[in-house]
């Protein structure tokens, strides 16, 4: 009988242990997923003339207007994950991950933020890709310190700037009278799609490749300097300025 | 005896100290002399007011004694020297050539000053399609280029550089103190997007040490040297 007790008593610890071990394992595992990639979530109300400005390090920012008076934020945080302190200051909202994380290690960051698509977009990064789409206010700006592509789909702004080091830079959207147009790399392509019957100045420059395309824009109102590295034009009237400056890279125009 | 002599002895007769023929001649003249008179009629009222010990000495005709001793006074000072004649009047008559050539100094240090101010007054927007190079130089600025009353555009050039050089030495040693702390993504990163910009910085210096002349090449060294600053200093705050 003893030897009979003892054999159950056995059986009933060996369950139990690996029942614990399970839960362990599990629990182990679930809190390692966590602490690799969280999730960050918050919503404010924003106006028409609402302003986003984002300051971040590593990873990619996709901005995207909505016909909704909310600006929605939500981010994927890579380990260690970063602080995320967004501020709301009377018609900014300003997220700075420099700032709130200063002299820490961080993860990439990436955000996808809904804004109002009458809203001012000024984003930078230090690595990373940008991406802004249907957005119609007076300022797009997306700023990338060294690599990453810059895509600016629908936009509609009578401020525009777009600069990066090494990465492609796509702008397709309306040229408004007056305004402003700039983008700037040292590698890579930049492709403008702009309508036909804008009316802007423009100065190209690609002094390395001396690949500058003007597609359906080439008319006599051009005018090639240096050899081929830089194109002035005046179309329509004149009324916008668009620079395009590629160092090593190639500029193409793109009429729609 | 004189009217001298006379106001001489006066004061000698009045202290009865004179002889008795001097004595009658004073009187005898005093007795048709009437400034004498007075004068001795003056003096013995002071010498009898003294002997009174009056404090007030009031003359008989105190009036009258003013009116002496003012005349004295005007007669005794001197006439005031005559005034230098006036100077004989300038002619100012120039000659047309003169005039021309003041006219034209004038037109001259007004435009410089002119020029001077507005040039410091109104500065020119960097993204001007239209920046300053000296195929764009006026033929007044190439004239003040070349006396060295202006920079040259690679005078400019130049001196823009070493100001971007000395902020690139500051902000890479900042970076050199920083980079340890990146991780392998940003510094590799970093690497990768400076050298990029080294190889543009390498063309157009060599394509200026070939071609100064060239402004397009200047134009873009300063756009390349302004992004190499810019990613030094934003990654110095990685």
């Amino acid at each position: 009988m003893p030897l009979r007790r003892e054999n159950v008593f056995s059986r009933q610890t060996v369950v139990k242990t690996t029942m614990l071990l399970s839960v362990v394992f599990f629990f182990a595992l679930f809190s390692g997923e966590a602490s690799a990639q969280k999730r960050f979530s918050k919503n404010y109300p924003a106006g028409q003339n609402v302003r986003l400005r984002l300051m971040n390090r590593t990873g990619t920012v996709t901005v995207i207007g909505w016909n909704k008076a909310q600006i929605n934020i939500s981010a994927e945080l890579e380990a260690p994950a970063a602080n995320i302190v967004p501020q709301n200051l009377s018609g900014l909202i300003d997220i700075n991950l420099l700032r709130d994380n200063q002299d820490r290690e961080i993860g990439s960051v990436n955000f996808t933020i809904r804004v109002p698509y009458t809203a001012m977009v000024d984003i930078e990064t230090r690595i990373g890709n940008l991406s802004v789409t249907n957005i119609t206010s007076a300022l797009v700006r997306a700023h990338i310190t060294s690599e990453g592509a810059i895509t600016l789909t629908n936009i509609e702004a009578t401020n525009v700037a777009a600069e990066n080091t090494i990465g492609d830079i796509f702008f397709d959207g309306t040229i408004r009278e007056g305004g402003t147009y700039r983008f700037s790399s040292s590698k890579g392509s930049i492709a403008l799609r702009i309508p036909f019957n804008a009316s802007f100045k423009m100065m190209a420059t690609a002094p390395s490749t001396r690949n500058i395309s003007l597609g359906s824009f080439a008319n006599a109102d051009t005018n090639y300097l240096g050899d081929g590295r830089r194109v002035l034009g005046k179309f329509n009237g004149g009324s916008a300025t668009i620079t395009v400056t590629n160092q090593r890279g190639t500029i193409a125009f793109l009429g729609r | 005896m004189n009217c001298s002599d006379c106001k001489e002895l006066i004061g000698a007769l009045m202290d009865n100290e004179l002889e008795a023929t001097q004595a009658a001649a004073v009187r005898e003249h005093l007795a048709f002399c009437a400034e004498c008179a007075v004068v001795c009629e003056d003096l013995t009222s002071i010498v009898d007011a003294c002997k009174n010990g009056s404090d007030e000495i009031v003359p008989p005709n105190s009036k009258a004694l003013w009116l002496r001793i003012n005349n004295m006074i005007e007669s005794e000072v001197k006439p005031a020297p005559a005034l230098p004649p006036p100077p004989a009047r300038r002619s100012w008559g120039i000659s047309i050539l003169r005039f021309s050539a003041a006219v034209l100094v004038i037109a001259v240090i007004s435009s410089t000053v002119t020029y001077f101010a507005l040039r410091n007054y109104i500065q020119p927007p960097t993204d001007d399609f239209t920046s300053r190079s000296a195929a764009t130089q006026t033929t007044f600025e190439k004239v003040l280029s070349k006396i060295g009353l202006v920079e040259t555009p690679q005078q400019a050039r130049e001196r823009r550089m070493k100001e971007r050089e000395a902020a690139i030495e500051y902000w890479n040693a900042r970076v050199m103190t920083r980079r340890s702390q990146w991780d392998r993504v940003t510094r590799e990163a970093f690497d990768r997007n400076l050298q990029v910009i080294e190889e543009s910085v390498k063309d157009y210096t060599t394509i200026l040490s070939q071609d100064p002349e060239d402004e397009l090449s200047g134009e873009m060294l300063d756009a390349v040297m302004n992004d190499k600053m810019n990613l030094l200093r934003d990654f110095a705050d990685l």
